[in-house]
């Protein structure tokens, strides 16, 4: 089964952006725009790798982060940051962090740097 | 008067045998066995000379020593040590001992010492005469300085005129700042020129009413505080005058004391600091604005790169459906990019405001032309409510226009993003009041909390994150400020918000003060 790939990010454009580089890769992907509803979907669809936005209106992606990593069953799945924001240590076990604008061919060598190639 | 002698050692047989020696040499010889005892003798009897033991049970002679000479340091005091104490010796002289003399004592030795103290006291005390002398001789030369000053044969000479009374107050009065004097039922007794001429004539008023237009004191006053510490205060300060017109001022406070150094009276001075707090929030906000500018071009960016790739991998799946959702967000991207070019420019560029007669009907339905097609993208309903008559009124159209244009912009946002309800609207009011126009959007989108709303005018925080650059209702607030407007918003979370804007006439407007004219924009 192909790897699965959860998107957060409170803007649909890159969130559509994120799912079209990542699923003509092979990788099959699902998504959140706010922090609340990302959590449901990582109980849900127990993704192999997230991408994190950091400033997101209703909730702060560390802030997400702090709360997913509470559930021992959550905490171990590798997050890669793609934020315009400069806080590089905001989530300090973060396997990467890529900064907007971010060239595909290097989101798709880290993620397959952290989880492998799809299948 | 002879001089007192305290003598410390712990063995009996010295303390008899010098104390004996000493009495005969004309010394009042007091003795204790230890330290302990000799700090209490010390204390009570202030001995002019010790003579004590380096080496004692309990406190040593070395911290004797510095304790006497932190309670009085002009104590004599002279160590015995035992033969090859060299070291504490020299310890001893660097803690000021007037000397040492090593046991067994001898009467030479001893006497040598002593005449070093009693020599060092009777400096000290000549010195104190002379400089008690010399000051008693300061105070009777003056005293007759100043009766020559006042006969009248000096004032006819000419040589020393008294100051005259009526040139101090001249220069209080054409000093370049306010300067007024308070007393402590916050009444002004004194003003300046400059202060009568912008703020009124004092006669009684309390300095509350004229600086601040307010009712009761200020919460912080720098007066009160000099009164209460009898230091002077430096403080910033907001000043109101009659019309209306507000300041940032600079406040300096200091006492004015009677003739018995009593404060009676506290003298202030202010000086207007307005241009230099414009020029710091310009400074603040343009940081702000270069963090904020910066981190939503990153977004935009993001966002075409989007667009982009989804073209080039519609056209390669020869899939027409993604090339076209390719080419939306392309053109998105473009329009937000050009929405906060816009406003960059509208920041960087302080542009004259310049009123011409407006069909006010005619203004507001080019207004709302210009979002409906965006409301309409969005399932949102405009309702617009224009009085009937509301006839025409001076504006700049082209600066009004975009400042509303950003409130209808946020309301359609706030409506956007609010996923709560089913329906949303947008209400859009004009209406004339008694010298002024009130434009009012009213939306039933997410709303503000108090911490948000208390930010949105003045800081570039935006609470659209990678939508917003938060400049929009910055902008919106400067075009009315300059129109001498005013611009308020009502919300509640959930709810939804109003905005609301002010214009007055032409010639109504408050003040004067700070609205920018066409000669500053030259400048």
């Amino acid at each position: 089964m192909a790897k699965k790939i959860l998107i957060i990010d409170d803007d649909p454009i890159i969130v559509k952006y994120l799912t079209a580089v990542l699923e003509d890769n092979g990788y099959t992907t699902c998504s959140a725009t706010t922090g609340a509803a990302a959590l449901e979907v990582v109980k849900r669809e127990k993704p192999d790798l997230i991408t994190l936005d950091l400033e997101m209106p209703e909730e702060w992606g560390p802030h997400f982060y702090r709360r997913m990593t509470k559930d021992p069953e959550l905490q171990d799945i590798p997050v890669i940051v793609i934020s315009g924001m400069a806080g590089r240590h905001a989530i300090k076990k973060a396997v990467a962090y890529l900064s907007k604008p971010f060239d595909p061919d290097k989101l798709l060598l880290t993620v397959q740097r952290a989880i492998g190639l799809p299948d | 008067m002879k001089p007192k002698l305290l003598l410390v050692d712990d063995e009996e047989g010295i303390r008899k045998v010098l104390g004996i020696s000493l009495a005969d040499s004309g010394y009042t010889v007091l003795s204790a066995e230890n330290g302990e005892e000799a700090l209490r003798i010390f204390e009570s009897q202030q001995p002019d000379i010790v003579l004590t033991d380096i080496k004692m049970p309990g406190m040593d002679g070395i911290t004797l020593l510095r304790r006497i000479k932190q309670q009085n340091p002009e104590t004599e005091v002279i160590m015995i040590t035992g033969h090859g104490d060299m070291e504490l010796a020299i310890k001893s002289l660097q803690y000021d001992a007037t000397d040492f003399v090593t046991k067994p004592i001898s009467d030479d030795a001893l006497e040598k010492s002593l005449q070093k103290a009693r020599e060092r006291i009777l400096i000290r005390r000549k010195l104190k005469e002379y400089t008690e002398n010399l000051e008693s001789l300061v105070h009777e030369k003056s005293a007759r300085l100043q009766a020559v000053a006042k006969s009248p044969a000096s004032q006819a000479s000419g040589a020393q005129q008294p100051p005259d009374p009526s040139r101090y107050h001249k220069i209080f009065d054409d000093m370049p700042c306010y300067i007024t004097v308070r007393d402590r039922q916050y009444h002004l007794t004194a003003a300046n020129k400059l202060f009568r001429q912008d703020f009124g004539e004092p006669g009684g008023s309390c300095c509350y009413e004229l600086c601040k237009q307010a009712a009761a004191p200020c919460e912080d006053c720098p007066a009160d505080k000099t009164f209460h510490s009898g230091c002077p205060q430096q403080t910033e300060m907001v000043f109101k005058t009659q019309t209306g017109a507000s300041f940032n001022t600079l406040v300096w406070t200091t006492p004015v004391r009677d003739a018995h150094g009593e404060i009676t009276h506290v003298l202030v001075m202010a000086t207007n600091i307005t241009q230099l707090s414009q020029l710091q929030d310009h400074l603040a906000s343009l940081g702000l604005m270069i963090g904020s500018v910066s981190h939503a071009i990153k977004g935009m960016l993001t966002g075409l790169d989007g667009g982009m790739y989804l073209i080039d991998a519609g056209f390669a799946h020869e899939d027409q459906a993604q090339v076209q959702e390719g080419w939306e967000v392309v053109k998105l991207m473009v329009g937000r990019i050009r929405g906060m070019v816009l406003d960059i420019l509208y920041q960087a560029k302080e542009r004259a405001v310049v009123r011409t007669p407006v069909d006010l009907a005619v203004f507001a339905e080019e207004l709302t032309s210009l979002i409906a097609p965006k409301m309409k993208r969005h399932g949102i309903r405009l309702a617009q409510e224009f009085a009937p008559g509301v006839g025409r009124f001076e504006l700049d159209a082209g600066q009004v226009q975009a400042a509303l244009v950003n409130i209808l912009e946020n309301a359609v946002d706030a409506c956007i993003e609010d996923r709560q309800k089913t329906e949303h609207r947008v209400v859009f009011r004009v209406r004339r009041e008694p010298q002024q126009v009130v434009f009012e959007v009213e939306d039933n989108g997410i709303g503000m909390d108090a911490d948000t709303r208390a930010g949105i005018f003045t800081l570039f925080a935006s609470s659209k994150a990678d939508k917003g650059t938060g400049l929009g209702l910055f902008v919106a607030a400067k075009i009315v400020h300059q129109h001498g407007g005013e611009i308020t918003v009502a919300s509640a979370p959930g709810e939804g918000s109003c905005f609301t804007v002010r214009l007055p006439a032409v010639g109504a407007e408050p003040g004067g003060f700070p609205h920018t004219t066409p000669e500053d924009q030259e400048a």
